[in-house]
């Protein structure tokens, strides 16, 4: 177990590598550059500012110096948006924020969205089931933004119970908690309503009743630990897609997160903050899906890895 | 960027509020003409917490006076540093760190004079730190974007000249740096030795990057966080959470009046319709009302009456290619110009704010002239002229044209299609190829003539006609995206450049816009303003001038909080 679980974290690196290589090739391709804005900078100052940080190199230069900074030094390396800052400390401010709501919505996302599937399908057919069901499509197809905007004019303008944005402590967490949680939810609900409908059929299922073991002890000690099992693999990459920070959500509640600078360095074209977003995302999402794996095992005393 | 900026550092004027059209004035605590700091309410109005609560839209990318070229940076800088000069209610270049300013009778020495004046952290400001802080915003090594304002100034052009020559050793600029013609012979002394005449000098001046900076304190402090970071500006720095919160507190140290305001919050907000939701939920005290909700907010009952148009310093038009395509005929661009009812433009698109635009200069400006306008609506005329255009350009009909390229990032597909629709129906046949692009990509094309027409927007840097003009439409300018060249243009902006008399340079200006319109250059179509709302417990906000993010912030030591 120990050798696989080593193997399969060194496999990371290698990941790592080729989503670097193909981001900073594709991410030099585009048009444009750092310094580009609506009034033109004089053509001698942006040679300069190429010249300053390296943008004048060779791509493949221009990589190694990169790889190099992080191997040699832990250094991103600098902003261009962020003249005064370094890619380091960007993320280091902004990451926590954005962890933490994120774990916050996907615990939230469990917590609503195991009982609403299971609910679901013990009521298949009837109104406990079209209740859940209802819900799901609510929330999978309502964007986030929807969301989010709803529950400021409701919850800030009009009732004044929670602030419009900020990260200054709980209740400034809970708006943007709802909001990001509002898709994984029914997410989560949908998968889960599903596998236990699945297992409902299942021969142990029937067994287990047969034998006169009491319904709820047949539901959760037999059908939900084996439902769960396809349900936890898609919450690894939401969990990862959670963590990772939502732009839309960011924005709108104005969160000092990184989320929102997956988009914002692409249009930007501050490469080294875009290097550091993918990493981040590329790396929550391997590493997620590892402990994934190792849930199954958990979860699913037949699953043995060597 | 994601969103549409306020365009650049966006000065935004309410002179020209009147011109706008009816918006209700606030009355602004009535100052007069030269006065910038005088808050006027009496005591017993104001309430015990003197808090200011604004929304500066983004992380501001850097502090550094030099180094900074954006609203979210200059909405801060205003309150923690001041120039020589500063910009007084009525837009006049008048003494702020400076005492007095003696200009010499060729308009080419400027003495500046200066106070007994402190930064944040006690030390006192001499005349060597301007000398510093001017030679490192010239500096080629650190290309600060706004270096160019300095291009007036004795050795400025050399240094620009440099900044382009990877190949220049640290000797050559030090020597060159040497050679910047600003001086102190003594601690309150401060001489800037010009070029060339520029009367506009002193509107320079007032400009954020032209604030002393101790040289100990740069080198050894950054400009990125609070704790080490020293101003000389009515307010100091105090946090700075970064993507999150700044707060400035009053500077003891401050040599003018003493503000009322002790504490100004300025958040962070990224949306404009967070910032709308933020202001409506009493969160924070100003803010620009996002074009979606103007008309529910302009009809509230509660919301209506705080809100007021606000002209700003800025233009919408659009580039014709000059160089290459059908547009580089004359008779082509008058025939595109006519066609387009602009009051239309602005009624339909802006929901009637704003002004239509005929020239580049905005009112409120010197050098603005509204006669200028050549080739008003009139769509006989510009079938006529389309006629004669295809004559010249051998073709028998538009849509033997082809596809005419029309630029632009998203965004601005409504004003696109707007344009292409009113042509289209103008000039049946004519076909156009809307290409919208990713913003950087957009501009990189934009830049180099590949489209034929396409979308632009200035916003003033300074309240003068040369910033409005050079550099947009001389030939060869930095931002001359339509290549247009006449030399009769340049030659009246470099005449007017040196013309010592205000009211004779002002006279270039206007003939040198007549000259770029009578050529249909580009096509201006509007002049900008905002819809902002004004908290009624916010008292001394100043509706002129110059602002960055929000109306006021040029002025935020005049700004008094009345109970409420």
């Amino acid at each position: 177990m120990a050798t696989y679980l080593i193997r399969r974290f060194l496999w990371i690196i290698p990941v790592l590598f080729v989503v670097s290589v193909i981001t900073f090739g594709l991410m030099h391709a585009v048009p444009g550059g750092p310094w580009a804005r609506e009034k033109a900078l004089p053509e001698a100052t942006v040679a300069r500012l190429n010249a300053k940080y390296g943008l004048d190199k060779p791509v493949h230069e221009q990589y190694i110096n990169w790889v190099g900074g992080i191997v040699t030094r832990f250094d991103f390396g600098p902003s261009y948006k962020y003249v005064e800052r370094s890619v380091g400390d960007i993320v280091a401010d902004g990451v926590w924020p954005t962890v933490q709501l994120g774990v916050m919505a996907f615990l939230l996302a469990i917590l609503i969205g195991i009982p609403l599937g299971v609910i679901g399908a013990l009521g298949h057919n009837r109104w406990p089931d079209y209740l859940s069901t209802a819900i799901s499509i609510v929330g999978i197809s309502t964007p986030s933004f929807v969301l989010a905007i709803l529950l400021v004019v409701v919850f800030s303008v009009t009732l004044g119970w929670f602030p419009t944005n900020g990260w200054k402590g709980p209740n400034t967490w809970v708006l943007p908690t709802i909001a990001l949680a509002g898709f994984p939810i029914s997410q989560i609900a949908r998968y889960t309503r599903a596998s236990m409908l699945e297992v409902t059929r299942r021969d142990y299922v029937r067994t287990a009743h047969s034998k006169g073991i009491r319904n709820t002890a047949v539901v959760t000690r037999h059908m939900i630990r084996n439902a769960l099992i396809p349900v936890v693999t898609i919450l690894g990459p939401i969990l990862a897609f959670l963590v990772t920070g939502s732009f839309i959500i960011e924005k709108i509640f104005s969160i000092p997160g990184i989320g929102k600078f997956y988009v914002q360095s692409i249009g930007q074209r501050d490469y080294g903050l875009l290097m550091a977003m993918t990493l981040i995302y590329a790396f929550a999402v391997a590493f997620l899906n590892l402990i994934v794996d190792i849930l199954y095992a958990y979860i699913d005393p037949r699953i043995r890895y060597s | 960027m994601f969103r549409k900026r306020l365009v650049a550092t966006s000065m935004v004027v309410a002179i020209i509020a009147a011109a706008c059209g009816g918006s209700a004035s606030q009355a602004p605590a009535s100052l007069a003409p030269g006065d910038t700091a005088a808050p006027t309410e009496v005591a017993s109005n104001l309430a015990d917490e003197q808090i200011l609560r604004i929304d500066i839209i983004g992380e501001p990318p850097t502090l550094d006076p030099t180094m900074a070229s954006d609203s979210n940076s200059i909405a801060v800088l205003n309150a923690i540093h001041r120039p020589l000069m500063y910009l007084d209610h009525d837009l006049q270049a008048v003494p702020s760190l400076a005492e007095s300013v003696d200009v010499s009778a060729d308009a080419q020495t400027f003495t500046f004079t200066l106070r007994d004046a402190m930064y944040s952290d006690g030390n006192p400001i001499v005349a060597g730190d301007l000398v510093y802080s001017w030679k490192r915003l010239m500096d080629p090594r650190l290309a600060a974007p706004y270096s160019y304002v300095l291009d007036v100034v004795q050795g400025g052009p050399e240094l620009l000249a440099l900044a382009g020559d990877a190949a220049a050793t640290d000797a050559t600029i030090d020597a060159a740096l040497a050679n910047l013609g600003v001086s102190a012979p003594d601690d309150k002394t401060f001489i800037v030795q010009l070029a060339t005449p520029a009367t506009f000098f002193l509107t320079i001046a007032t400009l954020w990057v032209t604030v002393p900076l101790q040289k100990a304190w740069v080198d050894s402090s950054g400009f990125a966080e609070a704790a080490t970071y020293v101003g000389s500006g009515p307010f100091k720095l105090t946090t700075w959470e970064h993507q999150s919160e700044i707060v400035v507190t009053q500077n003891e140290n401050w040599y003018g009046d003493k503000p009322t305001l002790t504490e100004i919050h300025m958040a962070m907000l990224q949306e404009a319709s967070a910032q709308q939701a933020a202001f409506e939920a009493g969160e924070i005290d100003l803010a620009i009302v996002p074009s979606e909700d103007l008309a529910r907010v302009t009809s509230d009952p509660v919301l209506g009456p705080m809100t007021q148009k606000v002209a700003t310093f800025s233009i919408t038009y659009y580039n014709f290619n000059n160089a290459t395509g059908p547009t580089s005929n004359l008779n082509f661009r008058i025939a595109l110009t006519q066609a387009i009812d602009k009051q239309a433009f602005v009624d339909v698109l802006y929901g009637g704010t704003g002004l239509v635009a005929n020239s580049p200069v905005m009112p409120g400006i010197p050098g603005y002239d509204e006669t200028i306008n050549p080739y008003p609506f009139d769509l006989a005329s510009a079938q006529a002229h389309m006629a004669t255009a295809l004559q010249e350009l051998g073709v028998a009909s538009p849509a033997d044209l082809g596809k005419i390229t029309f630029g632009f990032n998203p965004g601005h597909e409504a004003r696109v299609a707007f344009l292409a629709e009113a042509w289209s129906q103008a000039f049946p046949g004519m076909v156009f190829d809307q290409i919208s692009a990713e913003f950087g990509v957009f501009l990189g094309v934009r830049h180099s003539g590949g489209y034929t027409i396409s979308r632009n927007g200035w916003g003033a840097d300074f309240p003068h006609a040369s910033n409005q003009l050079f550099g947009l439409y001389n030939c060869g300018g930095g931002n001359n995206d339509s290549i247009y060249c006449n030399e009769a243009f340049d030659a009246l902006l470099d005449q007017a450049a040196s013309e010592p008399d205000q009211d004779k340079q002002v006279e270039l200006y206007k003939q040198a816009q007549q000259i770029a319109m009578d050529d249909a250059a580009t096509i201006p179509l509007r002049f900008g303003a905002s819809t902002v709302a004004i908290a009624p417990y916010v008292s001394g906000v100043v509706v002129s001038p110059d602002i960055a993010q929000n109306v006021g912030d040029f002025w935020y030591e005049t700004i008094q909080i009345l109970k409420h």
